[in-house]
């Protein structure tokens, strides 16, 4: 069979490119360079004003005054970093559970998943305060991993509307788990639990350099797995006969992805609190932005998640001011919408 | 490996769906470089066999032997690069495109450290040729026809480049032209590049028009194999199907057509 | 529970007097538990005397009248008012998940109370009415959204879009609680589903409609099971379908307002109780109602004695209660009756 030669050369180009698109490259640096000026709106933002200038200044030199010092290297800086980073662990988690369930409407928070984690970390900040606070992470794992666990046992996948079951035994899970948190909070100290509380909400007002070390630690040990992730991802998403046709090892390869969807969304609940729809929302729109495989894809999802968070965080602080509105309200106000939005316009089944 | 490595037998293959054998140690062998037609009513357990036979289910019991190597043990990877199947009614990832969806078929020949080469893409665009579906490459697939759509799937099993291809119901819920066209296609495949190819199917009267072998399942169990005109007879549709039909000769091609009896 | 257990194993051979009669019993010995169980436990006989020969200088008498017997009545009536709405829901909408805070309607009343204290509205006779029009709203808008998915309104779709909603209206109610703090110390306990004292006008408001929701929920519920059967066969049996529905949704709004109104958001009472009711008395909603309201009073009596006595001296908001029991429900109901 003969090919007409430009659409040989066309490939060719792609082989050379590792079959990456260049536009999708070119989105994941425009989104990082955005990312990186989020960062630097939201350390000019706040009661105590700092102008752009003396932020950079601040940033690459030192500060002009104490104050300034204080209020960007302590707060402003790693609550801006915090938020870049977990929300790009929250939407990574998100686009690989899309396409491991083949469904576009789950989300480490509508599945029950950070819940788990929640009632994990509220257990340890109520029950147990005087635990490190290193502790957490590991906590938040190991709920999350339970949630996952009891999910999956109780979720039918032998029927055609699997899709939608699975969300709803996802949206029963996580009903249960706030009940479980609900009841710790007021079991607890009342000082206690208004920390646990304010957590829940999903704000970052509390985070500290702290977060922004053991998140980037995580990020580095997770990378190579988040590289692994691409291939599998490719045949999982295509459904399990043809991926086991297709000569992937369908059932350790879902395993490792669900549990590294778990650990990413564990990881960034334990330090900002289960902060809904970012998973939801951010792989959606990498795909509308973007045509790409699920390897870039899932990068893609990560750096728009980590944006979203920012700017929402950034909107929670600034709208109304000095009333701060947590980050995972406003996640909620703009995700709920497009959860609706994704349900009507779902394709049958 | 060898040449026999491409032959596909099955030997006393027995499965069940919990308690209820849907298989029972039914024994066939494919005969190579044709196409073959698995028929029976429904229930019958044809598509459980295609499945076990594409170790998409476990069997009970038995072996399925490419060569004299069992498809349940062998590594998963090295059965794909021999065999293809292509399930009934399969729901592609939204969004994806033609192009898209038929790469996904070279997925066997890559790694993560050979992403994609230009023996990828060369695959890629023969089987787009060869299902004629080149012209809509950069199409979703979710606005193709059901025609069409078919056709991107059969490529996507032809560009994973394999001697043998099962494929479940490809021509069900479709138009009689459609199927004609798939059935075509699926023979043209067969003849001209000398694949195996298996098909479970509903209409008798298209499998008897195409396939070159046939093989009717009754109860888990084979009932008659062997070419089309050998099988495909009163008798046996009436012990298979208790259909009581009269079977003709096709004045177009001198193949077996049957008219059910109207009394 | 023993009663009803009985029951069961005797489909039919109970003449409906007795059955009634032993569905009451039982109200009755919960709603005696409800009030003996507490800090101090008071013995039955002490209660019937307080609650019949009051003498206003014995302390037991006076905490049996001032605090407990309120809220033993808050249980009953809102029990039996959200398991009511719970049974018409799932009766018009053919939806075994059908529940006002399933669907929404309960996030929809409670942004509606929050948002009423948050402009202070002094008449709290307009509250339950505010919390209507807002669980309203709520309900016609999962509807749409439901409606809109492919494939139409089925459990499902309605159930997620309510999901949808809720999130949706708890992050504005939490928003606007956290912008006005005053708001927030006031409602924060009562947003967890609590049966604790509410103002005086609003509690008498709230049990009026809350009787109006029984009544309109009794006098159609022979229609109800016409329309169970599905809208054709209704049609067919001369059923006015558009008013019967209309008829259906006020008395669910009237219901969920009301109960939110009183005691908050409270879950998966009108998920559960229904289907524990039909499982004694089988599809005929003339006695699924009835039935309903009974047993969504004793199950919101026993619910909130578990509340109060497991972790005590700390109480537990009902609604956590509620949500443990309901939610295991709710991913049995998904895996077996979708």
């Amino acid at each position: 069979m003969s090919l007409p030669k430009s659409s040989r050369a066309q490939v060719d180009d792609r082989s050379f490119s590792l079959a990456l698109p260049r536009g999708g490259v070119l989105l994941l640096l425009a989104l990082g360079v955005a990312s990186v000026g989020a960062t630097l709106l939201s350390v000019t933002v706040g009661s105590f004003p700092v102008s752009a200038t003396d932020a950079l200044l601040t940033l690459v030199r030192g500060a002009p005054s104490e104050m300034a010092e204080t209020v960007v290297m302590q707060f402003r800086l790693p609550r801006a970093l915090v938020a870049v980073v977990a929300g790009g662990l929250l939407a990574g988690s998100g686009a690989i559970l899309q396409n491991v369930a083949r469904n576009p409407l789950a989300d480490p928070s509508l599945v029950g998943v950070s819940q788990g984690a929640s009632v994990a970390v509220v257990t340890l900040i109520v029950m147990f305060p005087g635990m490190p606070y290193e502790l957490r992470p590991a906590a938040a794992i190991l709920g999350a991993l339970a949630a996952a666990l009891i999910i999956q046992l109780s979720s039918n996948r032998d029927s055609g509307s699997a899709t939608l079951r699975f969300i709803l035994t996802g949206v029963a899970v996580a009903a249960f788990l706030s009940a479980v948190t609900g009841a710790m909070l007021t079991y607890g100290d009342v000082d206690r639990a208004v920390s646990a509380m304010t957590w829940l909400a999903g704000s970052l007002a509390t985070v500290s350099w702290d977060d922004v070390w053991l998140l980037s630690l995580f990020v580095l040990t997770v990378m190579p797995a988040l590289c692994w992730a691409s291939r599998p991802l490719r045949a999982l998403r295509m459904g399990r006969e043809i991926a086991i046709s297709l000569g992937a090892s369908f059932q350790r390869d879902r395993l490792l992805l669900v549990l590294l969807a778990v650990l990413l969304a564990a990881v960034a609940v334990s330090t900002v609190g289960p902060v809904g729809f970012v998973g939801l929302i951010a792989p959606h729109l990498a795909r509308m932005l973007a045509r790409t495989g699920p390897g870039l894809h899932l990068f893609l999802s990560m750096a728009i998640g980590g944006l979203l968070l920012a700017c929402a965080d950034l909107l929670g602080r600034g709208l109304f001011e000095p009333i701060q509105i947590p980050a995972g309200l406003v996640t909620a106000l703009l995700g709920a919408p497009f959860f609706a939005y994704l349900l009507i316009s779902r394709r049958g089944t | 490996m060898n040449a026999s490595s491409n032959d596909l037998t099955v030997r006393d293959v027995t499965v069940a769906y919990g308690q209820t054998e849907v298989v029972r140690k039914l024994s066939i062998d494919i005969p190579q470089h044709q196409l073959t037609a698995l028929v029976g009513p429904n229930g019958c357990g044809k598509s459980t066999l295609l499945k076990a036979i594409a170790r998409v289910l476990p069997i009970q019991s038995g072996q399925v032997l490419l060569g004299s190597a069992p498809v349940h043990t062998m590594p998963t990877r090295q059965v794909a690069s021999i065999l293809g199947f292509l399930p009934q009614g399969p729901i592609a990832p939204e969004g994806l495109s033609v192009r898209e969806l038929v790469a996904q078929g070279r997925f066997p020949h890559q790694s993560l450290m050979r992403q994609w080469s230009s023996a990828d893409a060369r695959a890629v665009d023969q089987a787009m040729a060869a299902t004629n579906i080149a012209d809509f490459a950069d199409r979703p697939i979710d606005h193709l026809s059901g025609g069409e759509r078919q056709r991107a799937w059969i490529a996507m099993v032809l560009a994973q480049d394999t001697p043998i291809l099962l494929l479940d119901e490809p021509t069900t819920f479709l138009d009689l032209k459609v199927q004609v066209d798939i059935m075509r296609l699926l023979q043209r495949i067969t003849h001209d590049a000398s694949k195996t190819i298996l098909i479970v199917m509903h209409e008798l009267n298209i499998a008897a028009a195409f396939a070159d072998h046939l093989i009717m399942m009754r109860a888990g169990r084979v009932r008659a194999s062997g070419d089309v005109l050998s099988v495909f007879t009163e008798r046996n549709l009436s012990a298979v199907f208790d259909l009581d039909a009269r079977v003709l000769t096709s004045p177009e091609n001198g193949r077996p057509v049957c008219i059910p009896s109207v009394a | 529970m023993q009663t009803m257990a009985d029951a069961r194993e005797h489909p039919g051979h109970w003449s409906t007097g007795i059955a009634g009669l032993i569905c009451l019993c039982v109200l009755a010995v919960a709603f005696l538990w409800h009030i003996s169980v507490g800090a101090k436990e008071i013995p039955f006989a002490v209660i019937v005397e307080a609650l019949f020969t009051y003498n206003r200088d014995q302390f037991d008498h006076i905490v049996v009248h001032e605090i407990r017997l309120p809220r033993a009545l808050m249980a009953v009536f809102v029990g039996a008012g959200l398991a009511v709405a719970g049974a018409l829901m799932q009766g018009v909408t053919r939806n075994p998940l059908a529940d006002p805070g399933l669907l929404g309607l309960m996030a929809g009343a409670t942004f509606a109370v929050v948002v009423a204290s948050l402009f202070s509205v002094p008449d709290f006779s307009m509250i339950p009415l505010i919390a209507a029009a807002g669980a309203l709203i709520a309900a016609v808008f999962v509807w749409l959204v439901a409606s809109a998915v492919r494939g139409g309104a089925t459990p499902m779709s309605m159930v997620l879009a309510g999901a949808a909603m809720s999130a949706f209206l708890g992050a504005l109610t939490t928003a606007l609680l956290l912008i006005d703090q005053q708001s927030f110390e006031q409602l924060r306990v009562w947003m967890t589903g609590t049966l604790t004292v509410r103002p005086r006008g609003i509690a008498l408001w709230s049990y009026g409609w809350l009787c109006v929701g029984l009544l309109i929920a009794l006098a159609i519920a022979r229609q109800v099971t016409t329309l169970a059967m599905g809208d054709e066969t209704a049609t067919g049996l001369g059923v006015n379908i558009r008013r019967l529905r209309i008829a259906v949704l006020s008395a669910v709004v009237l219901l969920t307002a009301a109960s939110v109104s009183l005691v908050g958001p409270m879950g998966f009472v009108g998920l559960v109780t229904p289907h524990f009711v039909r499982l004694i008395v089988g599809f005929d909603y003339r006695w699924v109602i009835p039935g309903s309201a009974l047993a969504g009073a004793v199950f919101l009596l026993l619910t909130d004695i578990v509340a109060r006595t497991v972790l005590a001296p700390v109480e537990i908001s009902t609604g956590l209660v509620t949500a443990f029991i309901g939610a295991p429900v709710l991913v049995w109901l998904v895996k077996t009756r979708l």
